[in-house]
Protein backbone atom coordinates (compact mmCIF):
# COMPACT_ATOMS: atom_id res chain seq x y z
CA UNK A 1 0.00 0.00 0.00
CA UNK A 2 1.10 3.37 -0.57
CA UNK A 3 -0.03 6.29 0.81
CA UNK A 4 0.77 9.78 0.07
CA UNK A 5 1.37 12.94 3.00
CA UNK A 6 1.18 16.62 2.80
CA UNK A 7 3.28 18.75 4.99
CA UNK A 8 4.36 22.39 5.30
CA UNK A 9 3.38 21.97 1.63
CA UNK A 10 5.90 19.14 1.19
CA UNK A 11 4.44 16.02 -0.56
CA UNK A 12 5.68 12.58 0.73
CA UNK A 13 4.91 8.87 -0.12
CA UNK A 14 5.31 5.67 1.86
CA UNK A 15 5.05 2.51 0.42
CA UNK A 16 4.53 -1.08 3.29
CA UNK A 17 2.68 -3.58 2.54
CA UNK A 18 -0.76 -3.36 3.26
CA UNK A 19 -0.86 -5.31 6.47
CA UNK A 20 2.49 -4.19 8.04
CA UNK A 21 1.67 -3.54 11.72
CA UNK A 22 3.24 0.22 11.32
CA UNK A 23 -0.24 1.44 9.74
CA UNK A 24 -2.05 0.56 12.68
CA UNK A 25 0.32 2.95 14.75
CA UNK A 26 0.02 6.10 11.78
CA UNK A 27 -2.80 7.83 12.88
CA UNK A 28 -1.09 10.80 13.84
CA UNK A 29 -0.63 11.16 10.05
CA UNK A 30 -4.40 10.70 8.91
CA UNK A 31 -5.09 14.45 9.20
CA UNK A 32 -2.28 15.07 6.57
CA UNK A 33 -3.10 12.10 3.89
CA UNK A 34 -3.30 13.16 0.41
CA UNK A 35 -4.36 12.04 -2.98
CA UNK A 36 -2.35 13.61 -5.08
CA UNK A 37 1.43 12.30 -5.36
CA UNK A 38 2.66 14.99 -7.92
CA UNK A 39 5.89 16.43 -6.40
CA UNK A 40 6.31 14.28 -3.94
CA UNK A 41 9.94 15.13 -2.15
CA UNK A 42 10.83 11.89 -1.12
CA UNK A 43 9.39 8.71 -1.72
CA UNK A 44 9.90 5.91 0.87
CA UNK A 45 10.06 1.78 0.71
CA UNK A 46 9.71 -0.62 3.46
CA UNK A 47 12.09 -3.58 2.18
CA UNK A 48 12.46 -6.87 3.58
CA UNK A 49 16.64 -7.51 3.64
CA UNK A 50 19.04 -5.09 3.72
CA UNK A 51 21.68 -5.52 0.66
CA UNK A 52 25.44 -6.14 1.93
CA UNK A 53 26.31 -3.55 3.45
CA UNK A 54 29.64 -4.65 5.05
CA UNK A 55 32.17 -2.51 2.78
CA UNK A 56 30.01 0.73 4.01
CA UNK A 57 32.56 3.61 5.68
CA UNK A 58 31.61 5.21 8.66
CA UNK A 59 31.06 9.43 8.67
CA UNK A 60 29.75 10.22 12.17
CA UNK A 61 28.13 8.96 14.57
CA UNK A 62 25.35 11.57 16.11
CA UNK A 63 23.90 11.17 19.33
CA UNK A 64 24.05 13.66 22.34
CA UNK A 65 22.12 12.08 25.57
CA UNK A 66 22.17 8.58 26.70
CA UNK A 67 18.01 8.68 26.62
CA UNK A 68 18.28 9.74 22.83
CA UNK A 69 18.23 8.63 19.68
CA UNK A 70 21.74 7.52 18.47
CA UNK A 71 22.40 7.70 14.70
CA UNK A 72 24.89 6.16 12.63
CA UNK A 73 25.89 7.63 9.02
CA UNK A 74 27.81 5.88 6.37
CA UNK A 75 28.85 6.15 2.97
CA UNK A 76 27.92 3.35 1.25
CA UNK A 77 27.68 2.45 -2.95
CA UNK A 78 27.39 5.94 -3.37
CA UNK A 79 25.14 6.73 -0.75
CA UNK A 80 23.62 7.44 2.55
CA UNK A 81 23.43 4.71 4.67
CA UNK A 82 21.79 5.75 8.22
CA UNK A 83 21.17 3.24 11.01
CA UNK A 84 19.64 4.33 14.17
CA UNK A 85 19.03 2.98 17.82
CA UNK A 86 16.21 4.59 19.68
CA UNK A 87 18.74 5.42 22.77
CA UNK A 88 22.89 5.70 23.26
CA UNK A 89 22.85 1.82 24.64
CA UNK A 90 20.13 0.43 22.69
CA UNK A 91 20.52 -2.09 19.44
CA UNK A 92 20.04 -0.47 15.94
CA UNK A 93 16.40 -0.37 15.22
CA UNK A 94 16.25 0.97 11.43
CA UNK A 95 18.02 0.71 8.63
CA UNK A 96 17.90 3.31 5.83
CA UNK A 97 19.40 3.33 2.11
CA UNK A 98 18.70 7.31 0.65
CA UNK A 99 20.34 8.79 -2.14
CA UNK A 100 22.55 11.96 -1.75
CA UNK A 101 19.77 13.76 -2.37
CA UNK A 102 17.57 12.60 -0.15
CA UNK A 103 14.63 11.76 -2.76
CA UNK A 104 14.29 8.15 -2.57
CA UNK A 105 14.99 5.91 0.94
CA UNK A 106 14.62 2.25 1.41
CA UNK A 107 14.12 1.23 5.20
CA UNK A 108 14.61 -1.74 7.15
CA UNK A 109 12.65 -2.10 10.63
CA UNK A 110 14.37 -4.31 13.18
CA UNK A 111 12.18 -3.40 15.82
CA UNK A 112 10.34 -0.27 17.80
CA UNK A 113 8.04 0.37 14.56
CA UNK A 114 6.78 3.34 15.24
CA UNK A 115 10.01 5.15 16.73
CA UNK A 116 11.48 3.55 13.39
CA UNK A 117 9.03 5.19 10.99
CA UNK A 118 8.59 8.29 12.42
CA UNK A 119 12.40 8.56 12.68
CA UNK A 120 12.81 7.79 8.92
CA UNK A 121 10.06 9.97 8.38
CA UNK A 122 11.26 12.72 10.09
CA UNK A 123 15.09 12.35 8.98
CA UNK A 124 14.13 12.24 5.34
CA UNK A 125 11.60 15.33 5.78
CA UNK A 126 14.30 17.58 7.16
CA UNK A 127 16.75 16.43 4.94
CA UNK A 128 15.01 16.97 1.93
CA UNK A 129 13.19 20.28 2.72
CA UNK A 130 16.58 22.15 4.05
CA UNK A 131 17.03 23.79 0.58
CA UNK A 132 13.64 24.45 0.85
CA UNK A 133 12.97 27.84 3.22
CA UNK A 134 11.57 24.98 5.49
CA UNK A 135 12.46 23.83 8.78
CA UNK A 136 11.81 21.44 11.11
CA UNK A 137 12.54 22.76 14.46
CA UNK A 138 11.78 21.48 18.13
CA UNK A 139 9.26 23.52 19.94
CA UNK A 140 5.66 23.82 21.15
CA UNK A 141 4.06 26.47 19.32
CA UNK A 142 0.37 28.09 20.86
CA UNK A 143 -1.94 29.99 18.75
CA UNK A 144 -3.59 33.26 19.07
CA UNK A 145 -5.24 36.00 17.16
CA UNK A 146 -4.39 33.98 14.20
CA UNK A 147 -0.39 33.62 14.61
CA UNK A 148 1.92 31.29 15.83
CA UNK A 149 4.01 31.99 18.84
CA UNK A 150 7.29 29.43 19.10
CA UNK A 151 8.79 28.57 22.73
CA UNK A 152 12.07 26.65 22.45
CA UNK A 153 14.57 25.59 24.78
CA UNK A 154 16.40 22.76 25.85
CA UNK A 155 14.65 19.85 26.88
CA UNK A 156 12.81 19.88 29.53
CA UNK A 157 13.01 23.90 29.98
CA UNK A 158 9.26 23.85 30.25
CA UNK A 159 8.20 24.85 26.52
CA UNK A 160 5.13 23.01 26.82
CA UNK A 161 4.76 24.11 30.36
CA UNK A 162 4.64 27.36 28.98
CA UNK A 163 2.10 26.62 26.22
CA UNK A 164 -0.01 25.85 28.71
CA UNK A 165 0.21 28.32 30.66
CA UNK A 166 -1.09 30.70 27.90
CA UNK A 167 -3.70 28.37 26.76
CA UNK A 168 -5.07 28.10 30.82
CA UNK A 169 -4.55 31.68 31.74
CA UNK A 170 -4.60 33.76 28.19
CA UNK A 171 -8.12 34.14 26.06
CA UNK A 172 -8.11 32.65 22.60
CA UNK A 173 -5.25 30.38 23.16
CA UNK A 174 -4.63 27.18 21.08
CA UNK A 175 -2.17 24.58 20.36
CA UNK A 176 -1.04 23.80 17.26
CA UNK A 177 2.13 21.71 17.77
CA UNK A 178 4.13 20.73 21.00
CA UNK A 179 6.59 19.37 19.64
CA UNK A 180 8.29 19.05 16.20
CA UNK A 181 6.45 21.88 13.84
CA UNK A 182 7.85 23.30 11.02
CA UNK A 183 8.96 26.60 9.99
CA UNK A 184 8.56 27.81 6.15
CA UNK A 185 9.24 30.84 4.95
CA UNK A 186 6.52 31.15 2.53
CA UNK A 187 7.18 32.94 -1.52
CA UNK A 188 5.68 35.48 -0.06
CA UNK A 189 8.53 36.02 2.10
CA UNK A 190 6.27 35.55 5.56
CA UNK A 191 7.70 33.24 8.00
CA UNK A 192 4.49 30.68 8.68
CA UNK A 193 4.44 27.96 11.27
CA UNK A 194 2.79 24.42 10.41
CA UNK A 195 1.37 21.24 12.67
CA UNK A 196 2.79 18.11 11.43
CA UNK A 197 2.38 14.75 12.37
CA UNK A 198 5.26 15.14 15.08
CA UNK A 199 4.19 16.32 18.18
CA UNK A 200 6.50 14.45 21.10
CA UNK A 201 4.01 12.79 23.48
CA UNK A 202 0.84 15.46 23.25
CA UNK A 203 -1.56 13.76 20.42
CA UNK A 204 -1.66 17.14 18.69
CA UNK A 205 -1.56 16.64 15.13
CA UNK A 206 -3.29 19.50 13.46
CA UNK A 207 -2.90 20.11 9.53
CA UNK A 208 -3.21 23.70 10.23
CA UNK A 209 -0.53 26.65 9.31
CA UNK A 210 -0.71 30.11 10.85
CA UNK A 211 2.00 33.20 10.28
CA UNK A 212 4.85 33.37 13.46
CA UNK A 213 3.80 36.24 15.23
CA UNK A 214 7.14 35.72 17.65
CA UNK A 215 9.82 33.11 18.64
CA UNK A 216 10.56 32.94 22.70
CA UNK A 217 14.03 30.99 23.96
CA UNK A 218 12.86 29.93 26.89
CA UNK A 219 15.58 29.55 29.98
CA UNK A 220 14.65 28.20 33.86
CA UNK A 221 15.03 30.66 36.19
CA UNK A 222 14.20 32.34 39.30
CA UNK A 223 12.16 35.55 38.13
CA UNK A 224 10.87 36.23 34.94
CA UNK A 225 12.61 38.26 32.40
CA UNK A 226 11.72 38.81 28.98
CA UNK A 227 14.40 40.77 25.93
CA UNK A 228 14.37 41.06 22.55
CA UNK A 229 17.26 39.08 21.06
CA UNK A 230 19.83 40.59 18.27
CA UNK A 231 19.96 39.02 15.30
CA UNK A 232 23.11 36.72 16.26
CA UNK A 233 21.31 35.83 18.89
CA UNK A 234 18.23 34.47 17.51
CA UNK A 235 20.30 32.63 14.99
CA UNK A 236 21.89 30.88 17.40
CA UNK A 237 19.17 30.08 19.29
CA UNK A 238 17.06 28.44 16.63
CA UNK A 239 20.41 26.67 15.33
CA UNK A 240 20.13 24.32 18.18
CA UNK A 241 16.95 23.82 18.11
CA UNK A 242 17.18 21.44 15.02
CA UNK A 243 18.94 18.81 13.62
CA UNK A 244 20.40 17.94 10.57
CA UNK A 245 23.88 17.00 8.77
CA UNK A 246 25.48 20.26 9.01
CA UNK A 247 29.13 18.71 7.28
CA UNK A 248 26.59 18.15 4.11
CA UNK A 249 27.26 21.58 2.42
CA UNK A 250 24.19 21.91 0.28
CA UNK A 251 22.04 20.62 3.70
CA UNK A 252 24.01 23.39 5.96
CA UNK A 253 23.65 26.26 2.96
CA UNK A 254 20.03 25.38 3.07
CA UNK A 255 18.99 25.53 6.86
CA UNK A 256 21.72 28.91 7.10
CA UNK A 257 19.33 30.44 4.05
CA UNK A 258 16.11 29.71 6.24
CA UNK A 259 17.68 30.49 9.95
CA UNK A 260 18.73 33.99 8.11
CA UNK A 261 15.39 34.58 6.60
CA UNK A 262 13.38 33.81 9.60
CA UNK A 263 15.51 35.86 12.04
CA UNK A 264 15.68 38.85 9.81
CA UNK A 265 11.20 38.84 9.67
CA UNK A 266 10.60 37.56 13.26
CA UNK A 267 10.89 39.41 16.52
CA UNK A 268 12.37 36.57 18.62
CA UNK A 269 13.15 37.02 22.31
CA UNK A 270 14.91 35.53 25.13
CA UNK A 271 12.19 34.61 28.02
CA UNK A 272 14.15 33.93 31.73
CA UNK A 273 10.63 32.31 33.53
CA UNK A 274 9.43 30.25 36.20
CA UNK A 275 6.30 27.77 35.53
CA UNK A 276 3.69 30.59 36.34
CA UNK A 277 0.69 32.87 34.80
CA UNK A 278 3.14 36.25 35.35
CA UNK A 279 5.68 34.12 33.14
CA UNK A 280 2.93 33.98 29.83
CA UNK A 281 1.46 36.96 30.89
CA UNK A 282 4.94 39.14 30.26
CA UNK A 283 5.60 36.97 27.57
CA UNK A 284 2.11 37.56 26.07
CA UNK A 285 2.39 41.52 26.91
CA UNK A 286 5.62 41.45 25.43
CA UNK A 287 5.40 39.53 22.17
CA UNK A 288 2.11 40.69 21.09
CA UNK A 289 2.79 44.47 21.72
CA UNK A 290 0.23 44.84 24.12
CA UNK A 291 2.56 46.50 26.55
CA UNK B 1 49.23 30.10 13.99
CA UNK B 2 45.76 28.44 11.96
CA UNK B 3 42.26 28.48 11.89
CA UNK B 4 40.79 25.36 13.36
CA UNK B 5 39.44 23.17 10.67
CA UNK B 6 35.16 22.43 10.79
CA UNK B 7 34.69 26.35 10.62
CA UNK B 8 32.14 28.01 8.20
CA UNK B 9 31.72 32.09 8.80
CA UNK B 10 28.16 32.93 7.66
CA UNK B 11 27.04 36.40 6.95
CA UNK B 12 23.61 37.82 8.60
CA UNK B 13 22.37 41.18 7.38
CA UNK B 14 25.97 43.08 8.55
CA UNK B 15 27.15 41.17 10.85
CA UNK B 16 28.69 37.45 10.50
CA UNK B 17 28.56 34.05 12.90
CA UNK B 18 31.24 31.16 12.82
CA UNK B 19 29.55 28.19 13.38
CA UNK B 20 31.06 24.36 13.45
CA UNK B 21 29.31 22.49 10.50
CA UNK B 22 32.41 20.20 9.79
CA UNK B 23 33.13 16.86 11.05
CA UNK B 24 36.60 18.24 12.68
CA UNK B 25 34.98 20.56 14.50
CA UNK B 26 35.78 20.68 18.46
CA UNK B 27 32.77 22.52 20.16
CA UNK B 28 29.41 22.20 17.75
CA UNK B 29 27.09 24.41 20.11
CA UNK B 30 29.75 27.18 19.90
CA UNK B 31 29.40 30.34 17.94
CA UNK B 32 30.88 33.28 17.47
CA UNK B 33 29.65 36.37 16.48
CA UNK B 34 32.18 38.91 14.60
CA UNK B 35 31.30 42.22 13.59
CA UNK B 36 33.14 43.71 9.95
CA UNK B 37 36.52 43.50 10.58
CA UNK B 38 37.07 40.52 12.44
CA UNK B 39 35.07 38.38 9.51
CA UNK B 40 37.54 40.55 7.69
CA UNK B 41 40.09 38.71 8.55
CA UNK B 42 39.02 35.41 9.35
CA UNK B 43 38.16 35.27 5.58
CA UNK B 44 41.92 36.31 4.69
CA UNK B 45 43.86 34.16 6.46
CA UNK B 46 41.21 31.12 6.68
CA UNK B 47 43.44 28.06 6.66
CA UNK B 48 46.42 29.75 6.23
CA UNK B 49 49.67 30.26 8.16
CA UNK B 50 49.52 33.83 10.30
CA UNK B 51 50.17 35.59 13.00
CA UNK B 52 49.21 38.86 14.92
CA UNK B 53 51.41 41.07 12.38
CA UNK B 54 49.68 39.21 9.17
CA UNK B 55 46.12 40.15 10.61
CA UNK B 56 47.88 43.71 11.51
CA UNK B 57 48.88 43.85 8.27
CA UNK B 58 45.72 43.59 6.47
CA UNK B 59 43.71 45.39 8.89
CA UNK B 60 45.77 48.63 8.18
CA UNK B 61 45.95 47.88 4.34
CA UNK B 62 41.97 47.34 4.37
CA UNK B 63 40.48 50.37 7.19
CA UNK B 64 43.65 52.79 6.82
CA UNK B 65 44.76 53.13 10.08
CA UNK B 66 48.05 53.60 11.75
CA UNK B 67 50.32 50.26 12.66
CA UNK B 68 49.64 50.60 16.30
CA UNK B 69 45.70 50.90 16.19
CA UNK B 70 46.33 47.86 13.99
CA UNK B 71 48.36 46.30 16.78
CA UNK B 72 46.66 47.24 19.51
CA UNK B 73 43.07 46.04 17.73
CA UNK B 74 44.44 42.35 16.24
CA UNK B 75 45.93 41.70 20.41
CA UNK B 76 42.61 41.97 21.69
CA UNK B 77 41.29 40.14 18.71
CA UNK B 78 43.40 36.94 19.11
CA UNK B 79 43.22 36.79 22.89
CA UNK B 80 38.66 36.49 21.82
CA UNK B 81 39.92 34.33 19.59
CA UNK B 82 42.30 32.19 21.36
CA UNK B 83 39.38 32.35 24.61
CA UNK B 84 36.99 30.66 21.91
CA UNK B 85 39.34 28.13 20.66
CA UNK B 86 38.86 28.46 17.28
CA UNK B 87 42.50 29.33 16.16
CA UNK B 88 45.85 26.80 17.35
CA UNK B 89 49.20 27.33 17.07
Amino acid sequence: MKKVYKVAGHKFSIVMPDDYPAWNEMQNYEPFLTDDADGCIFAAELIENMPDTSSKQLVVIGNKHVDMPRSELYEWNGKWLMEVAPTLEAPIRLCMITDKSFSKVQFRVLGCIRFSVTTMLMMMFSFSTASMDTLLIHASVTMNGGKGYLFLGKSGTGKSTHSQLWIKNIEGCELLNDDNPALRVCDDGVVRVYGTPWSGKTPCYRNLDVPVGAIVDLHQAKKNVIKQQSLPEAYASIYVSFSGYRFIKNMADGYHATNAKIVSSVPCYSLDCLPNPEAAFLCYDTVTGKR
Amino acid sequence: MRTRKGYTLRSLGKESILVAEGLDAVDFSRMISMNESAAFLWKAVESKDFDAETLAHLLQEEYDITPEVAQKDVAALLDSWKEANIIED
